[in-house]
């Protein structure tokens, strides 16, 4: 019975029901692929690391290493499981040709190492250790996925000719937000070139608890060991492979949060609709003696029905889709091993909205108790009190036309109806305009101010290689003389040692120069102006466990010097840990330069970046929007790709809810159109008023929903 | 005789302060074991409340209401709505079929709800009474695809599926052409005659010269009562006349 009641009821309301069923379906489906995304990304970044065996904890290192001293921390250090030392011969973008491609605009450290015989292996394509042969070069997969090499490319690096033989996943260096790359080639063909590029070392351990890492990168700070790189842990490196399709993972469940709630209103509009229509009916039966547990049931049984076919087509069309979705993940970090829990989530996801979706109609048939059977049989439908208008007369308009009026009229006097389709509308551009808005806020060049990078139009760099100090003299000279740059500026990233109160050493790495030329935005404070005033990132406040007005001591050859904390901004580049201040320094070594520049003519940039790329070579010299875009590129991209999903489902669902709407109020309402058609009203007559109805209720969402999402 | 119904000095009113209106005001009376009472007045006079109040669909302001010597009052939402599915049945003016079901699913739909093992026993004897009420043959069909007299008949044989203590009935005929309507009360007639005890509102002298005593109505009081023989159908128009000139002598 339960059976043909739902069929007759579909059959009754086709339109309706199907819209109903799209976003149940919509909203199945998008869980189901956000669970099916998380499984599938956290599992292939575990078993690729698994596989690979990813170091613990990297610190990377240029310049003499006392490898005894190293070896002896090691073997001292309780928790170390394994050690060992790592060369990376950095190779300068332009020495990289591949194919037809020449690497010169790489913003990456690219460099050639050696497959590793403990841990930290270079993975092939099918999670396998690559074992490479004489001539034969392994490209990161990276420039896979950008179309830079193939497979059987004749490849030159450094002079020397190599053949693509393929392409490798590096579990510590394959996202494009960490910034070096890693080219494998055989030992022999190494030592070849060794001495053509600077070499870096990667000291990387592999500890017995993991757990113990923050103690660990404690004891080694503490033993003053090599450390003028960057440190990179186990978890950092399980993060930036994670954070571009995460944040699409993100985007994807806040949608379809939003679908499932669209879905509700939609659910609610129509069951408030039906009651409406049927309250004679349902009055009947609680006066034929059926209890309200039996009617709720009856109207139960056709949304339980439509849930589960719409969880369950929301479900099968997640499989269809997941292979798009599951492309990145798969080319960059391989399969998972636990698939089949994938599937677990996907359906206890798909199955967390179908009871939603009953429960909430239940919430909705407790307006049942209010019917009463001695009224609903008398009197058929509850009557609707107008309200609300009551001023908004026709005869004191003069200013509409009466179809119009009369449209507007209507909205006012029943605003409770309309709340519902303007809920809709608000929640629609809400998801249009916020994915569009973080698109275009991280895509936009002032973003990067917040990043810790200042707004320029290029940045060279210099570092890893010998006499920094003269040659960052050399372009700062070139380019006071050079009329094209408007202005710049040259500033020295130093490691300092920090006087902690607790007494335990910590260092940090400080950027020295004056920060006013390219100013970043501080989320408190702001930019040093004084000899004695330091900005701290993010991370390094909480670690050092400081905020604006307080005092650090810095050890500066030896002797204390203390600075006032003036301002605490976020940054992504070098791990997040560093600082930024003016005074001047003479004792410590100097990490890197790096000098930021903008030009008068900033309409074309590109010539000038490579006039400076030609004239120093030994530095790397790259356009903001290049440098953005190689080491963003990805994250802008999975943003974007959400983003027209998100407008393409908001469209759709402000289209399918005004027809709807539309469709359910003309049912309502035929009584009312029959009188107006009975006065003499024409159809094109009433198709205004309800033009106008629709109109001002969009108008209306559109513009909350903008200043919604503005917030 | 034993009560079926019972209700004492019972009042219900609508509404608050000067807006107040008594739509019962202290009725007393009693409908007994296979009794047939029709009750009478104009419109507004309290009939519908009071059939609402004393089948306990409506609940009343003052006085109780007594069903086989229980309280209704003291019933919760759920043992009303049992005692009306086993015990009561309706029959109202307007069709009052749901749509989304044809007609034999119309009418084993209370029974249905207590006695799901037993589908093909209540199955025959919704098929028998639909049978003994002349619409046969009209299961399958839609409520669209019938007329009013045989919505009504299908609306009878739902109210008599539970066999049973009393049927009520609010303006059975309202809605039907005489024809329809007489073939109507013949059966309410009828089922009288096997024992069921019946209580009609209406308008129509005719139908209330069917019963066994007739109540008239008039601002929320009853007015008098009008004891009747026995009924036979040949005596219809002769009561039917002494009925009439009843209200007149009332100016009903």
């Amino acid at each position: 019975m339960y059976l043909r009641i739902i069929r007759n009821d579909v059959w009754r309301s086709k339109v309706i029901t199907l819209t109903i069923a799209a976003f149940i379906i919509a909203a199945a489906l998008l869980v189901s692929l956000a669970a099916v995304l998380v499984v599938n990304l956290f599992g292939a970044i575990d078993s690729m690391m698994l596989q690979a065996k990813t170091a613990h904890f990297l610190q990377m290192h240029s310049g003499d290493i006392n490898t005894e001293r190293l070896l002896k921390f090691a073997g001292q250090n309780g928790n170390v499981e394994e050690f060992q030392i790592l060369e990376f011969l950095n190779v300068d973008g332009s020495q990289i040709v591949l194919g037809e491609n020449s690497l010169v605009d790489s913003v990456q450290d690219n460099g050639l190492a050696t497959q590793n015989e403990r841990f930290d292996y270079l993975l092939d394509l099918d999670g396998n250790v690559i074992h490479v042969s004489d001539g034969e070069l392994y490209v990161p997969i990276a420039y896979m996925k950008d179309g830079t090499a193939k497979r059987g490319d004749t490849a030159v690096i450094c002079g020397k000719e190599f053949k693509v033989a393929g392409f490798l996943r590096d579990s510590q260096m394959n996202s494009a937000l960490s910034t070096s790359k890693r080219f494998l080639v055989s030992e022999n063909d190494y030592a070849q070139i060794r001495n053509l590029g600077a070499v870096e070392y990667l000291i990387e351990f592999r500890l017995k608890d993991l757990e113990k890492l923050g103690a660990f990168e404690a004891a080694y700070i503490a033993a003053g060991l090599e450390a003028n790189g960057p440190t990179v842990t186990y978890p950092l490196f399980r993060m930036l492979s994670a954070i571009a399709d995460g944040m699409m993972i993100a985007v994807l469940l806040l949608v379809s949060v939003l679908v499932v709630i669209v879905a509700f209103l939609c659910i609610r509009f129509t069951l408030l609709a039906k009651i409406e229509d049927e309250t004679r009916e349902i009055g009947v039966m609680k006066a034929i003696g059926l209890r309200v547990s039996d009617i709720k049931r009856i109207y139960h049984a056709k949304y339980a029905a439509l849930g589960l076919f719409g969880c369950l087509a929301g479900f099968a069309l997640s499989f269809l889709f997941k292979g798009i979705l599951l492309e990145n993940i798969r080319l960059y970090m391989g399969n998972a091993e636990n698939a089949s829990l994938a599937l677990l989530f996907a359906i206890a996801g798909v199955a967390a909205v179908f009871l939603a979706i009953i429960a909430f109609v239940s919430l909705v048939l407790r307006r049942f108790r209010k019917i009463s059977p001695a009224e609903a049989v008398r009197f058929g439908a509850i009557q609707e009190k107008p309200a609300g208008a009551g001023r908004f007369t026709l005869s004191q308009n003069r200013l509409l036309s009466t179809n119009v009026f009369l449209g507007v009229k209507d909205v006012l006097g029943r605003k409770k109806l309309y709340a519902t389709m303007l809920a809709v509308l608000v929640i629609a551009s809400f998801i249009m305009i916020v994915p569009q808005n973080i698109y275009s806020t991280i895509s936009s060049a002032d973003f990067i101010t917040y990043m810790g990078i200042g707004n320029c139009d290029m940045l060279i760099s210099i570092q890893q290689t010998d006499h920094m100090e003269r040659k960052a003299a050399e372009i700062n000279e070139a380019m006071k003389d050079d009329d094209s740059i408007a202005r710049h500026v040259v500033l020295v990233s130093k490691m300092f040692e920090v006087k902690t109160e607790q007494g335990t050493p910590e260092r940090i790495k400080v950027e020295l120069g004056d920060h006013s030329v390219f100013p970043i935005q501080y989320t408190k404070g702001k930019a040093p102006e004084t000899g004695d005033e330091i900005a701290l990132s993010g991370i390094n406040t909480d670690e050092l466990g400081k905020t604006v007005g307080d005092t650090i001591t810095l050890l500066l050859g030896g002797k204390e010097k203390s600075l006032t904390v003036c301002g605490i901004y976020s940054d992504v580049t070098n791990g997040g840990k560093t600082a930024k201040a003016i005074f001047s320094d003479n004792s410590a070594e100097i990490l890197w330069y790096t000098i930021a520049a903008e030009f008068t003519d900033s309409a074309l940039p590109e010539t000038e970046v490579e006039e400076y790329a030609g004239a120093f070579t030994y530095a790397k010299v790259a356009g903001i929007e290049e440098y953005l875009a190689q080491v963003y590129g990805s994250t802008i991209d999975a943003v974007k790709k959400a983003s027209y999903t998100a407008v393409a489902a908001a469209l759709l669902i402000s289209a399918l809810i005004i027809l709807l709407f539309m469709k359910m109020l003309l049912v309502k309402d035929r009584y009312s159109i029959a009188v107006m058609k009975s006065l003499g009203f024409t159809n094109s007559d009433i198709k205004r008023q309800y033009l106008s109805r629709a109109g001002l209720v969009m108008i209306l969402g559109v513009l909350l929903g903008t200043l919604l999402a503005s917030f | 005789m034993k009560n079926i119904i019972r209700c004492e000095n019972i009042v219900k009113t609508f509404g608050e302060g000067d807006q107040q209106c008594r739509t019962l005001d202290g009725v007393s009376a009693q409908i007994g074991d296979g009794e047939f009472v029709a009750v009478m007045g104009p419109s507004g006079s309290g009939k519908s409340t009071l059939l609402f109040a004393l089948s306990g669909m409506d609940t009343t302001s003052k006085g109780s209401v007594y069903f086989l010597g229980r309280d209704l009052s003291e019933l919760k939402e759920n043992e009303l709505a049992d005692m009306r599915r086993r015990q009561m049945g309706f029959i109202f003016q307007q069709p009052t079929l749901l749509r989304n079901l044809n007609i034999l699913d119309n009418i084993v739909l209370p029974s249905l709800r207590d006695n799901r093992g037993n589908a093909t026993g209540i199955t025959r004897k919704a098929q028998d009474l639909m049978r003994k009420t002349g619409i046969a043959g009209l299961e399958k069909r839609d409520v669209t695809q019938v007329s009013g007299g045989q919505l009504q008949r299908a609306g009878i044989c739902r109210a008599l599926m539970s066999t049973p203590e009393i049927i009520f009935g609010d303006e059975p005929t309202g809605a039907l052409n005489s024809k329809a309507a007489e073939d109507i009360m013949d059966i309410v007639s009828e089922i009288n005659a096997g024992g069921t005890a019946v209580m009609l509102v209406t308008h129509d002298a005719r139908v209330a010269a069917r019963a066994g005593r007739v109540l008239f109505m008039q601002d929320g009081k009853i007015l008098s009562e009008f004891q009747l023989t026995k009924f036979r159908k040949e005596d219809l128009d002769s009561r039917t006349q002494k009925v009439s000139d009843r209200m007149r002598e009332m100016a009903i």
